[in-house]
C-alpha cells in the first residue's frame, strides 16, 4: 500500500507545529500569571488539541492525486475518527489523572487552540510541489 | 446527577451526528468533483482538507466538555 505514496504536495506540519507550539507556551505563561496550576493545565489542554491535530494531518496527506482519491477520503474519515477518540482519551486522562486540574484554563487553552489551528491551516496552505 | 450524564451524552452524540454528516457531504463531494476534474485533484484535497478542520473544530469543543461534565461535575 505504500508503494502508492506519493509526495506531490507539500505540507507544512512543521510550520503549523511551531507556530502552534509558540501560541501555546504564550498562552500557558499568561494562564501562569493566576497560578502554577493554571498554567500547566492550559499547557496540558494546548497539548491535548496539538497531538491529534498533527496525526490528523499526517494521516490525511498519506495518498494524493485523483487515482487514489478513494483512499485519500476514507484515510481522512478514519483520521478523523481517530482524532475525536484521541481528544476524548487525553481529556479523560487528564481528568482522571491529574491531582489538581483548573478546568477553566484548560478548556479556554484548548478551544483557543482550537480557533488558531483552524485559521493556520486557512492561512498557512499545503502547497502542491511543481 | 443522571441529567449531567444525559447532557455529555447529547453533546458528544450530536456533534458525532453533525461531523458523520459533514464528513459524509465533504467526502462525497470531493470524489464527485476529483471525479469531474482530475486534474484539480491535489487542490481539491488540500480545501477538503481545511474543511475538515473547521468541520472537526465544534465536535471536539463539544467533547473537552463533555468529559469535563463526566468527570469533574459528576465524579
Amino acid at each position: 500500500m505504500t508503494g502508492f505514496r506519493k509526495a506531490i504536495t507539500h505540507v507544512p506540519l512543521k510550520e503549523w507545529l511551531i507556530i502552534e507550539m509558540v501560541v501555546l507556551v504564550v498562552l500557558s505563561s499568561l494562564w501562569l500569571l493566576e497560578s502554577r496550576a493554571a498554567g500547566y493545565s492550559a499547557f496540558i489542554g494546548g497539548l491535548i488539541f496539538v497531538i491529534p491535530n498533527a496525526y490528523f494531518a499526517h494521516r490525511t496527506y498519506r495518498f494524493e492525486g485523483a487515482r487514489q482519491m478513494q483512499l485519500a477520503v476514507s484515510n481522512m474519515f478514519r483520521a478523523a475518527s481517530i482524532k475525536i477518540a484521541l481528544t476524548a482519551i487525553f481529556f479523560a486522562a487528564v481528568f482522571t489523572l491529574m491531582e489538581s486540574v483548573h478546568g477553566p484554563a484548560l478548556l479556554f487553552t484548548f478551544a483557543v487552540m482550537v480557533a488558531i489551528g483552524t485559521a493556520l491551516r486557512w492561512l498557512i496552505r499545503p502547497r502542491p510541489q511543481r | 446527577m443522571e441529567m449531567v450524564y444525559i447532557a455529555a451524552a447529547l453533546i458528544i452524540g450530536l456533534g458525532a451526528l453533525g461531523a458523520g454528516i459533514g464528513f459524509g457531504l465533504l467526502g462525497g463531494k470531493l470524489l464527485d468533483s476529483t471525479a469531474r476534474q482530475p486534474e484539480m485533484a491535489n487542490q481539491l484535497q488540500t480545501k477538503a482538507f481545511i474543511m475538515a478542520g473547521l468541520l472537526d473544530a465544534v465536535p471536539m469543543i463539544g467533547v473537552g466538555i463533555a468529559m469535563y461534565l463526566i468527570f469533574v461535575v459528576a465524579g
